[in-house]
């Protein structure tokens, strides 16, 4: 069911990601993508992003809206945390994206 | 929650950085707000699995620190905002959505729905989440 909502459309939530964390041109891992919502807004700034959730049908909303520009750079996958499906080493930064 | 910490520090390299970006229950307020104006009409009541979930999960942090797979670097708590068009829309989703962990309780909507009434002007009904985002190194 659609639901109209805005999730802070004010950009605070990111703003505090990219002034923390440093992610320009590194290799991200986000954990818990949802539907992307949280992926589009600092994935332009990475190198790459592999972004997993739990929950296919969410993940699916995310890779049909993947805007055309972060093609390349994002990627998904329907995976859990308890088990990734990436080697040892792979990535310079994770983002437990609202999932602990 | 633990043996999930550890597969993420199993994937990190050597220095790598975890961000542990998350809401954190605390009353949050609702409002209306106009251009001109924001009017708080009460607070959303945290229920014990949110209170819970919380807990685990800074047991969780604290755990894999005590553990040395991670150093704590920096914590910011900060304030973001989600936003429906109107009471009635932001009453459906907490209900279908957060049950687990808020509840709207009856008098809040009652003065939500009041103040939105009150207003002709362009308004939005809102949360304030509190939000914590915590940089961990490896």
């Amino acid at each position: 069911v659609f639901m109209p909502i805005q999730k802070d459309p004010e950009g605070t939530e990111t703003m505090h990601l990219l002034g923390l964390t440093g992610i320009a041109n590194k290799n991200v891992l986000e954990i818990g993508c949802g539907d992307g919502r949280l992926t589009w807004r600092y994935a332009s700034s990475a190198s790459r992003v592999a972004a997993i959730d739990p929950e296919g049908v969410t993940l699916q909303t995310a890779i049909q809206a993947l805007p055309s520009g972060l093609r390349g750079v994002a990627s998904f996958a329907c995976a859990s945390s308890l088990s990734l499906p990436f080697p040892p080493a792979t990535f310079d930064t994770a983002i437990l994206a609202w999932s602990l | 929650m633990v043996h999930a910490l550890e597969e993420i520090k199993r994937s990190l390299g050597p220095n790598g950085t975890l961000i542990d970006l998350r809401p954190l229950a605390d009353r949050w307020p609702v409002e209306v707000t106009t251009v001109e104006a924001v009017h708080e009409t009460g607070r959303l009541t945290d229920l014990p699995a949110g209170l819970s979930d919380d807990e685990a999960a800074n047991s969780a942090m604290e755990e894999t620190a005590r553990l040395g797979w991670f150093i704590r670097q920096e914590e910011h708590i900060f304030q973001m905002y989600i936003y429906w068009d109107d009471p009635q829309e932001m009453s459906t989703y907490m209900s279908e959505r957060w049950a687990d962990f808020v509840k709207l309780e009856t008098e809040t909507l009652q003065a939500t729905q009041l103040a939105w009434e009150e207003t002709n002007e362009e308004k939005h009904v809102r949360i304030q989440m509190k939000m914590l985002l915590t940089r961990w190194r490896k």
